[in-house]
C-alpha cells in the first residue's frame, strides 16, 4: 500500500486545484473571444449559404467542409506557423505576436464553421409563412426578422450553440501545444516542476475541471432554452 | 521563412504524411470494431434501464463528452503503465512497460472515447424506431434476437448512419493527437520530417491536405452506403 502512494497520491488532486483554477481565466478569455468572432463570421457564412448567389453558397460549403475535415491541432499549427509566414510576404512581422492571438484566430475559424450550420438549420426550421405573415401585417422586413423569425430560431439554435461552445472549450485545451499558459499549460508546468511525477493526479484534476464546466454549460443552456421557449407555448395554444 | 515555400520539401513530405495513413486507419478501424458492438450493447442498457449498467453508461458518456480527448489521452498514458508495472512487479512478469508499442494505448483511448459517443448515437437512433415494430416482430414469432437483427437494427442504422459518419470523421481527426503517445501517425511523421529544416508551414500544409482527402473519402463512402441502406426506410411505411 505504501508502495502505491509513491505513485498515486490523491492529495495532489486537491492541492493542484487552487493553482490551476486561476488559469481558467485565460481559457475563458480565449474561448469567449473565439465565440464572439466565430459567431459573427458564422452568421456571414450562414447568410452566404442561404442567399441566392450560387458562388457564395459553393464558397461557404467549401469552407465548412474543409474545416470539418481538419483536426484542431493541425489548424492550430497551420495558423501558428502559416499566418506569420504569410504576413512576411506583405512586409508585416508577426512572429512575436502573443500566442493567444493565434489561438483565437484558429478557434474563430473553427467555431464559425460550426455556427454556420447551427444558424442555417435554425433559420430553415422556421416556416417561410411566418415571415410573410409578419410582413403582411405591416412589419418591415427587419422588424419581421427581429421580432418573429429571430426569437423562434434562437430556441432551435440554443442547444446546438451550447454543444458548439462545449466543443470549443474542449478543442481549446490544445492551445498549450503552441505555448499558451491556460489551465492545461499550467498543469503541464506543475508536472514539470514535480519532475514528471504525480502527473496522473494533475490530469485527473484537469479532467474534473473540464467535466464540471461542460455539465454547467449544458445545464445553463437547458435553462435558457426553457426561458426562451416560453413564447412558443403561447403561440401554440392560441 | 520569407523566401516562400520550399516546394521540394512540400512534395516529399506529402508522401511522408501519407505513409502515416495506415496507422491512422488501423487505430480508427480497431476503435470502431470495439466501439460499435460495445456502444450498441450499452445503448440497450440505457433504453431498457438495466439497473447498474444504466447508471454506469450515463456517467461514462457524461465524462467522455465533458472532457477533452487530449486529457483522456494524458490520463490513460499516465495510468495504464502505472497499473501494468505494478501488475508485472507483483506477478514477476519480465516485461518493461516502456517497451509496449504506443499503438496499444491508442487502441484503448480511442475505443474508450468512441464507445461513449456511439452509445448516444445508438440510443437516439433506437428510440426513433417505433416500439410497435418490435412487438409486431415478436407477435409473428420472431425471437428477440431475430427481431432486433432483422427489424429494429436495420431501421435504426439508417437513422444512425450520418452520426456514425460524423463520429468516424471525428475519430480520424482525434488520432492526430496520437503524438502525445508518440504514435507514428500522419501528424507526427510529417512533424518529425519538418524538425530538420524548420519547414513547419510546408509540413502542416501536407498534414492538412492528407486529412482533407482522408475525411472526404470517408464521408463519400458513408454517403454511398447510406443510399444503399435507404431502402429499409420505406419498409416500415
Amino acid at each position: 500500500m505504501h508502495n502505491m502512494e509513491k505513485y498515486f497520491d490523491v492529495s495532489y488532486i486537491w492541492n493542484s486545484l487552487p493553482i490551476l483554477l486561476p488559469f481558467l481565466k485565460v481559457t475563458f478569455v480565449v474561448a469567449g473571444l473565439s465565440m464572439i468572432f466565430g459567431s459573427f463570421f458564422g452568421l456571414i457564412l450562414a447568410m452566404m449559404k442561404l442567399g441566392k448567389s450560387k458562388i457564395a453558397q459553393k464558397l461557404a460549403n467549401f469552407y465548412i467542409t474543409i474545416l470539418r475535415c481538419t483536426p484542431s491541432i493541425v489548424l492550430l499549427f497551420l495558423v501558428y506557423y502559416g499566418v506569420p509566414a504569410l504576413a512576411d510576404n506583405f512586409g508585416l512581422y508577426l512572429h512575436d505576436l502573443n500566442t493567444a492571438v493565434f489561438v483565437v484566430i484558429t478557434f474563430t475559424l473553427q467555431f464559425a464553421a460550426i455556427m454556420a450550420e447551427v444558424i442555417r438549420s435554425a433559420y430553415e426550421s422556421i416556416e417561410k409563412g411566418q415571415f410573410e405573415a409578419a410582413v403582411s401585417v405591416g412589419l418591415s422586413p427587419f422588424q419581421a426578422y427581429r421580432r418573429i423569425i429571430f426569437p423562434q430560431a434562437l430556441v432551435v439554435a440554443l442547444p446546438n450553440f451550447g454543444n458548439g461552445l462545449i466543443a470549443l472549450l474542449q478543442e481549446g485545451s490544445l492551445a498549450y501545444t503552441i505555448g499558451l499558459i491556460d489551465i492545461v499549460g499550467k498543469a503541464n508546468l506543475i508536472i514539470a516542476a514535480n519532475y514528471n511525477t504525480h502527473a496522473l493526479e494533475i490530469f485527473i484534476a484537469l479532467a474534473l475541471v473540464y467535466w464540471i464546466l461542460s455539465i454547467l454549460i449544458e445545464k445553463f443552456f437547458g435553462k435558457l432554452e426553457k426561458v426562451f421557449s416560453k413564447g412558443k407555448h403561447t403561440i401554440n395554444t392560441n | 521563412m520569407s523566401e516562400g515555400l520550399n516546394y521540394t520539401f512540400l512534395i516529399d513530405t506529402f508522401f511522408i504524411a501519407l505513409s502515416g495513413v495506415p496507422i491512422t486507419l488501423l487505430v480508427t478501424v480497431v476503435a470502431l470494431l470495439i466501439a460499435l458492438p460495445l456502444g450498441f450493447l450499452l445503448a440497450l442498457t440505457r433504453i431498457n434501464q438495466v439497473p447498474v449498467l444504466n447508471w454506469f453508461s450515463r456517467i461514462y458518456v457524461s465524462f467522455v463528452r465533458g472532457t477533452p480527448i487530449i486529457i483522456q489521452i494524458f490520463i490513460v498514458y499516465a495510468s495504464v503503465p502505472l497499473i501494468l508495472s505494478l501488475f508485472f512487479e507483483r506477478y514477476n512478469i519480465n516485461i518493461n512497460v516502456y517497451d509496449i508499442n504506443p499503438i496499444w494505448y491508442a487502441f484503448i483511448v480511442f475505443s474508450f472515447s468512441t464507445t461513449a459517443i456511439l452509445i448516444e448515437v445508438f440510443r437516439s437512433a433506437l428510440s426513433t424506431v417505433n416500439k410497435g415494430q418490435l412487438e409486431a416482430a415478436q407477435s409473428v414469432g420472431l425471437s428477440n434476437l431475430q427481431a432486433y437483427l432483422r427489424i429494429v437494427i436495420p431501421q435504426a442504422l439508417v437513422v444512425a448512419l450520418p452520426n456514425i459518419c460524423t463520429a468516424t470523421v471525428n475519430l480520424i481527426k482525434a488520432t492526430s493527437l496520437g503524438y502525445a503517445m508518440s504514435l507514428q501517425e500522419i501528424t507526427l511523421k510529417a512533424k518529425v520530417a519538418a524538425n530538420v529544416g524548420y519547414n513547419y508551414v510546408e509540413a502542416y500544409i501536407d498534414i492538412f491536405l492528407v486529412y482533407i482527402i482522408l475525411c472526404s473519402l470517408v464521408e463519400y463512402g458513408f454517403k454511398l452506403y447510406e443510399k444503399r441502406l435507404r431502402r429499409y426506410k420505406y419498409v416500415s411505411a
